[in-house]
């Protein structure tokens, strides 16, 4: 049975897929967001002038589609803090 | 039981509340009670337990639950009909020490069957700064007058010294009298109220009906956890002051019908009064908690059964006494609504059947600036500036967010027109309206945040002060949810005018003369021709934003709340100089992006 | 009796969003009644209908009628209506610089949750505001600015103001323009150049400025105001010269006056240029109607509540006072505009009683079945049970002698609707069911009453209670019972009050002039503001043909205790002008006033006391109708007995075996007691064991609770 994690990303159980093109983000078993591309945007970057804080060190990072390119969650993160972790019991 | 009697004991119950709430507002007549809408009223059961909550702020629902709990454990067997305790320690059970709870028993021929507490944001509570928010406080007791549970009337008779000494130890003695009154009169209220109700329906069918009321609150808010997906989801909030920065993690678990909030993993208490202790941080996941899952179920305690919270002791959501907290409202404990807030979303997003009742975060950080000094009138003006509770809407599955739309914490809350703030306070505004770009970009965008600037005008000491605190400027707050950004951050500038710049009609930042320097945290003039300008964050976006409708795009664009490099950059949607949709460039723009998106993935740990 | 060539009438007609009523007034104090349907959005052609079915009874033509006619009183929902369904003129708004989003952020939060319930408040993520009335592509700022003393800090940009004017009628294409900055009500100079400003580069255009619509502070609510009449205001002027023309076509050469949201009347041609002040004012009238007949009967506390079909609304009379809203909104559009404070929520015949599927707690309202399809006993397609439903299942209607016999009600599907919906949900039988929901109703309102009496600072026990509209007279004895009022009235014109109302108005111009003076004021500073406002009123009542021994000038001032935010107007009681006992005076009615609506302890004088708004009411009185009296004889009914048949006493809390009477067979002095209904052509009067009913000399129902 397909489940949701977030409305982005489903899973069955077995493997965990992109919601919009069904590409497959890996095993369930691992956090799904190890099948997506990941980036680090530096605030001005990802949301222009008005994200501008003067301040270096803070992100909005994107977990992205391989499959589709779509955006299928953000954080906003320090560096070298841990992506965050959503996940569905396996059964 | 009678459903009938059952239906008109809780339209009654709820009416009380709201009875009490309109007497708390008519008597107190401040600001920051009538127009921030800071204050709560709510009825509890006879052990203390959560009966009926009430609209206004959400975290104190369970608090002054605690506080009531508190009382009935520090006055076992010597409390009598018309007594009315007061308890402000925030060790104890409340926030932090300027909301300050009245705690009142409700007796019944003689038995006590249940409590009305109810509190309001006191004018002052004699902490290092004024008005109740300390950035420059080290300990709790550099935090003013704390109470962990004290008999202020005594069977209906005041305790002028204990009284006395309170007031003693304030600023605004008389203002916080007011406040104090207010709530007496609204416990008064409560009381006169539910005697009514007891008397025309005996007190054993108001217990039953009140016994009744919890279970079907209970059963439902399992019911409703039933229908949503087990699992676990995540969210993470920085605090920042002054470059030191601190970080709110939560786990939240759902398993069949009981839900999980664990803060494992958020960093150590801090020195400075973001902190919060345990039971604000009960408060703190509770307050979207209730509106989020329970929008259609009586708030109580059954609501509160189903729910664990593990929060770490000596963390910045279960700090350690002496920890300073005065801040911990705008501080800690918002940083904890925002981490509910987000997996709550997260949760009922996941679902097909409720991904409708799913947000992302509204409004995540407060800047609480009380203005102070000489006003033009020839008295004193102290005040919040009220535009912290304008706040900005989420985004939501199905729509924008609102913009300037309040939040999820205190639904009722509005700020006030800039010609009451003229009128009481010696300044101007330059501006105020919606900050561009603000909004959390998404396929549905978040509700923009404002901005602001105000310079003194016609002060008689030439200025006048404020006191600034909250989470800092660093980060951006309101989460998105499903792909969606985060809202743009805080910002507060202080801009010190040139020696002899023309003063002009600058209307925004870039045109106000003069030299800028952020400022976030403590004590700060406002004089001569310096201006101060403050922008608040927008909400969290809903959705990848080059999913979003170009249409929407360029109305955006035309009422100027998406600036035409955000549309084109963020959204990919490009814009004839008409400002219509160039649907085919519109394409190549997005095509572009995703092919970006692709190009260079970075690793993240 | 006079000859009927010589007779002349009084004709009022209130426009409703349903019906439209008419009361015509004859000089022989005869009263005639007629009803029609509204017709939105061209209600005039209601108006006319309805006054001809007041004169078909008569036996006169619509042209007989009104030729007679020598004054038409008049109250409309055209105002509501245009806004409603947005059906007003394409508006644009110009604003100070830098505060062009003022109206579409409605001071943060406010404007998403003001006007929802409680219920939808909880709920947030299903909140938004309501569509704007002006697109913020149509709102310009240009430079100028005012400070908080009055003062100049910014000179008026007038090339900009010129290029904002060309922009908004050529490129945006507004037909009218609001205007509204940021102070204008204590210096209205640059408000007044932009609207000859306008005149000069698109005349034609419909211009408000906010110092003339809502001289006060509060740059949203005020602006705000200024957009409602501009948005409304063509449509307003145009549907009154239309009425008038239609008027003249049959006959009619006299005056015509409109009714105020604040419960005044205004020339229909000074009426045009202030389409907010017509917001609402059918239920302001309402209260009108109650006020004339609670000082006929010599109660100054009045409760009147109103149900019909849909909702039920409140207003309360205070020592003969009347009170104004703090906070009006239309649709949900904030203004300021002096209102009669009227509270509605949503429950009348038509809603529709169910249980809540999740919480199973049993419900009236506030969905509605409305006129279509309406209750099931109708029989007009109605298959949800409606309050209605549940009164015929309690006994309270007969169904062979609805609206006269006309028809018949459908007593199985009512039974069937109220099993299905209510009885077998909860396991109940459908009469108990039915009592339940009677039970919930009264509970409902007996809450609002109190919710609107508390937020007064009122006990409704001082109260005497007027019940209007076809459903409250099933309830009011219940629900009044509750409340512990004095007594309950149900007046025998209960049917048209609000075109009752509108002939025991005054005409009344209110001027306020917002200055801050700290209390107690100079009696020469404060005579010299109202002294000001007194030479317009009484230019304008002359002009009015008002002589000046029917001129009224009433003071009063707004004050408040520094630092605290209720402002309170209280009424000079003292002789005008001034002298320093009179403002002495004012001061201790505002500090007695403040701590009755506010509660004791709620003062706060070592902060000083200061006005902040003089207000003046400039009435000009019209003659009252002198209603029919009849000397009261005995006390037994017995003449209107119809019968007997089961109906629901609250008081032994189930059915008993009620006596029927025939309303229009009692004479006054007759007394009725409960277990009875009362049968109006209109309504249906309830009565429970210790509940007296009394017609008094006006022919209205007075009922008691035995003590």
């Amino acid at each position: 049975m397909t489940r949701y994690i977030l409305p982005t990303v489903t899973t069955d159980g077995i493997v965990c897929t992109c919601s919009a093109c069904g590409f497959d983000l890996g095993p369930a078993t691992a956090p799904w967001k190890a099948g997506a591309v990941a980036r680090d945007l530096p605030l001005a970057v990802a949301g222009g002038p008005a994200y501008d804080t003067g301040f270096a060190g803070v992100f909005v990072r994107q977990f992205i589609c391989p499959g589709c390119a779509t955006l299928l969650d953000t954080e906003t993160a320090s560096a070298g803090d841990a992506a965050l972790d959503d996940r569905l019991p396996l059964s | 039981m009678d459903p009938m009697t059952f239906s008109i004991i809780r339209h009654r119950l709820f009416r009380i509340v709201d009875e009490a709430v309109i007497t708390l507002k008519h008597v107190s007549g401040s600001a920051i009670t009538n127009e921030g809408h800071d204050l709560m009223v709510s009825l509890y059961r006879a052990d203390g337990t959560l009966l009926m909550g009430g609209v206004g702020f959400l975290h104190h629902l369970t608090s002054a639950a605690e506080a009531c709990k508190a009382i009935i454990r520090r006055f076992q067997g010597q409390i009598g009909e018309g007594d009315v305790y007061l308890l402000n320690d925030p060790y104890t059970a409340a926030l932090h020490t300027s909301d300050i709870y009245l705690v009142a028993p409700i007796h019944h021929e003689g038995r006590l069957v249940a409590w009305s507490a109810c509190f309001v944001h006191v004018t002052d509570i004699g902490a290092m700064n004024p008005g109740g928010f300390a950035p420059q406080a080290v300990d709790i007791y550099s935090e003013g007058f704390s109470s962990p549970g004290l008999k202020l009337l005594d069977r209906g008779e005041m305790r002028q010294d204990v009284l006395d000494t309170i007031l003693n130890m304030v600023r605004s003695p008389e203002m916080v009298s007011l406040d104090l009154r207010s709530m007496i009169a609204c416990c008064n209220v409560a009381r006169d109220r539910m005697g009514a109700l007891l008397t025309k329906y005996t007190a054993p069918v108001v217990d039953e009906a009140c016994a009744a009321l919890v279970e079907q609150s209970e059963q439902l808010f399992r019911a409703r956890l039933r229908a949503l997906p087990d699992g676990q989801w995540q969210s993470r909030q920085y605090l920042d002051v002054q470059g030191e920065t601190a970080r709110v993690l939560l786990t939240m678990t759902k398993t069949d019908d009981r839900l999980v909030f664990d803060f494992t993993g958020s960093d150590p208490q801090s020195r400075h009064s973001i902190n919060c202790t345990k039971w604000a941080a009960l408060g703190g996941l509770f307050a979207p908690l209730f509106p989020l899952l329970c929008y259609d179920i009586t708030w109580n305690e059954g609501v509160i059964r189903p729910v664990e919270m593990i929060a770490p002791e000596g963390s910045i959501v279960n700090c350690t006494r002496p920890a300073p907290v005065s801040v911990a409202t705008v501080g800690a404990i918002q940083s904890v609504n925002n981490a509910a807030c987000t997996t709550i979303g997260k949760m009922l997003a996941a679902s097909e059947a409720f991904r409708d009742q799913a947000t992302a975060v509204w409004h995540a950080n407060h800047f609480a600036i009380f203005k102070f000094g000489a006003n033009q009138r020839g008295g004193y003006s102290i005040g919040i500036l009220t535009e912290t509770f304008a706040g900005a809407g989420g985004a939501r599955s199905f729509a924008d967010g609102v913009d300037i739309g309040g939040e999820i914490p205190n639904p009722i809350s509005r700020m006030a027109n800039v010609e009451t703030v003229e009128g009481a306070f010696p300044i101007r505004y330059l501006f105020r309206r919606r900050a561009a770009d603000s909004g959390g970009p998404g396929q549905f965008r978040g509700g923009t945040g404002g901005e602001m600037a105000i310079v003194q005008h016609r002060a008689p000491a030439g200025g006048i002060d404020y006191v600034i605190s909250g989470k800092g400027a660093r980060h951006p707050m309101s989460e998105g949810l499903a792909g969606g950004y985060p809202g743009a951050p805080n910002k507060y500038v202080w801009v010190h005018a040139d020696a002899d710049g023309a003063p002009g009609a600058p209307d925004r930042l870039e045109t106000i003369p003069g030299k800028a320097e952020p400022v976030s945290w403590g004590v700060y003039p406002l004089r001569g021709r310096d201006a101060l300008y403050v922008r608040w964050n927008g909400g969290g976006g809903y959705g990848d934003p080059i999913a979003r409708d170009p249409n929407a795009v360029a109305s955006d664009v035309t009422s100027g709340v998406v600036s035409s490099s955000a549309a084109k950059e963020i959204y990919g949607v490009a814009l004839s100089s008409s400002g219509a949709v160039d649907d085919a460039a519109t394409s190549v723009l997005r095509a572009a992006i995703r092919s970006a998106r692709l190009a260079a993935p970075e690793a993240v740990q | 009796m006079q000859d009927s060539a010589t007779l002349s009438y009084l004709v009022a007609t209130d426009v409703g969003g349903t019906c439209t009523d008419t009361i015509v007034f004859g000089s022989d104090g005869g009263i005639h009644i007629g009803k029609a349907l509204s017709t939105p959005p061209d209600f005039a052609h209601g108006v006319l209908a309805s006054i001809e079915s007041a004169a078909t009874p008569m036996g006169l033509t619509l042209e007989d009628l009104l030729s007679r006619t020598h004054l038409f009183v008049h109250g409309s929902t055209v105002v509501d209506n245009a806004v409603l369904t947005r059906d007003g003129a394409r508006t644009g708004f110009i604003t100070t610089l830098g505060f062009e989003d003022t109206l579409h952020v409605t001071r943060g939060a406010y404007g998403r949750w003001a006007g929802l319930t409680e219920g939808q408040m909880k709920h947030p993520v299903k909140t938004d505001r309501a569509a704007p009335l002006v697109a913020r592509d149509a709102v310009v700022g240009v430079t100028e600015r005012t400070d908080c003393f009055g003062d100049e800090v910014l000179a008026l940009d007038e090339a900009s103001v010129a290029a904002a004017v060309r922009h908004l009628v050529q490129d945006k294409g507004v037909e009218a323009i609001a205007v509204s900055f940021l102070w204008s009500f204590l210096n209205p100079a640059h408000e007044a150049r932009v609207r000859e400003i306008v005149l000069r580069e698109a005349p034609g255009t419909y211009v408000t400025l906010s110092s003339d619509i809502a001289p006060v502070p509060g740059e949203y609510e005020r602006g705000s105001t200024a957009v409602i009449n501009a948005y409304a205001g063509r449509i307003t002027r145009d549907y009154l010269t239309d009425l008038a023309t239609l008027l003249a076509a049959r006959g009619y050469s006299g005056a015509t006056m409109v009714m105020q949201g604040y419960g005044g009347l205004l020339p229909a041609a000074e009426a045009a240029d202030r389409a907010v002040g017509m917001i609402e004012c059918g239920p302001a009238a309402g209260v009108i109607g109650a006020k004339f007949l609670g000082d006929l009967m010599g109660d100054g506390d009045v409760i009147a509540a109103d149900m019909g079909g849909t909702t039920f609304k409140v207003g309360v009379i205070q020592g003969g006072q009347l009170e104004y809203a703090r906070e009006p909104m239309v649709d949900r559009f904030h203004y300021i505009a002096p209102k009669i404070e009227v509270v509605s929520i949503g429950a009348g015949g038509g809603s529709i009683v169910a249980v809540d599927p999740l919480t199973r707690l049993p419900s009236v309202g506030p969905r509605s079945a409305g006129a279509r399809p309406g209750p099931v006993c109708y029989g007009l397609g109605g298959t949800e049970a409606t309050l209605t439903d549940v009164m015929l299942l309690i006994g309270y209607m007969d169904p062979d002698q609805f609206l006269g016999g006309s028809i018949t009600l459908d007593r199985a599907g009512a039974v069937a609707a109220v099993s299905r919906q209510v009885a077998e949900p909860l396991g109940l039988d459908p009469t108990a069911a039915a009592i339940g929901i009677y039970r919930i109703a009264c509970a409902q309102i007996t809450d609002l009453i109190r919710e609107i009496t508390v937020e007064r600072g009122l006990d409704p026990r001082d109260f005497v209670l007027h019940a209007f509209g076809g459903t409250c007279g099933m309830l009011a004895a219940a629900f009044g019972e509750e409340l512990s009022v004095r007594r309950v009235i149900i007046p025998y014109t209960a049917s048209v009050n609000c075109a009752f109302g509108l002939i025991s108005a005054d005409i009344a111009h209110e001027y306020t002039t917002t200055r801050t003076l700290a209390a107690p004021a100079d009696a020469s500073e404060v005579n010299a503001i109202f002294a000001q406002m007194e030479t317009k009123a009484k230019a304008q009542l002359n002009a009015e043909g008002i002589e000046p021994e029917r001129q009224r000038m009433e003071w009063s001032v707004d004050l408040r205790y520094c630092r605290q935010v209720h402002e309170v107007t209280t009424q000079v009681h003292a002789a005008t002008p001034l002298d320093t006992t009179g403002v002495a005076r004012l001061v201790d009615d505002f500090e007695a006033l403040y701590e009755r609506k506010f509660g004791k302890g709620s003062a706060y004088r070592e902060a000083g006391i200061e006005m902040t708004a003089f207000r003046l009411t400039a009435r000009g009185l019209m003659p009252r109708p002198k209603l029919p009296t009849e000397e009261e004889g005995s006390a037994d009914p017995s003449i209107a007995l119809m019968g007997q048949r089961p109906i629901l006493d609250l008081t032994i809390g189930g059915m008993a075996t009620g006596r029927i009477y025939d309303f229009t067979r009692l004479r006054p002095g007759n007394e009725v007691t409960g277990p009875a209904v009362i049968h109006t052509p209109i309504t249906t009067i309830a009565l429970h064991t210790g509940h007296r009913a009394r017609m008094d000399r006006w022919r209205n129902i007075v009922v008691t609770t035995d003590a």
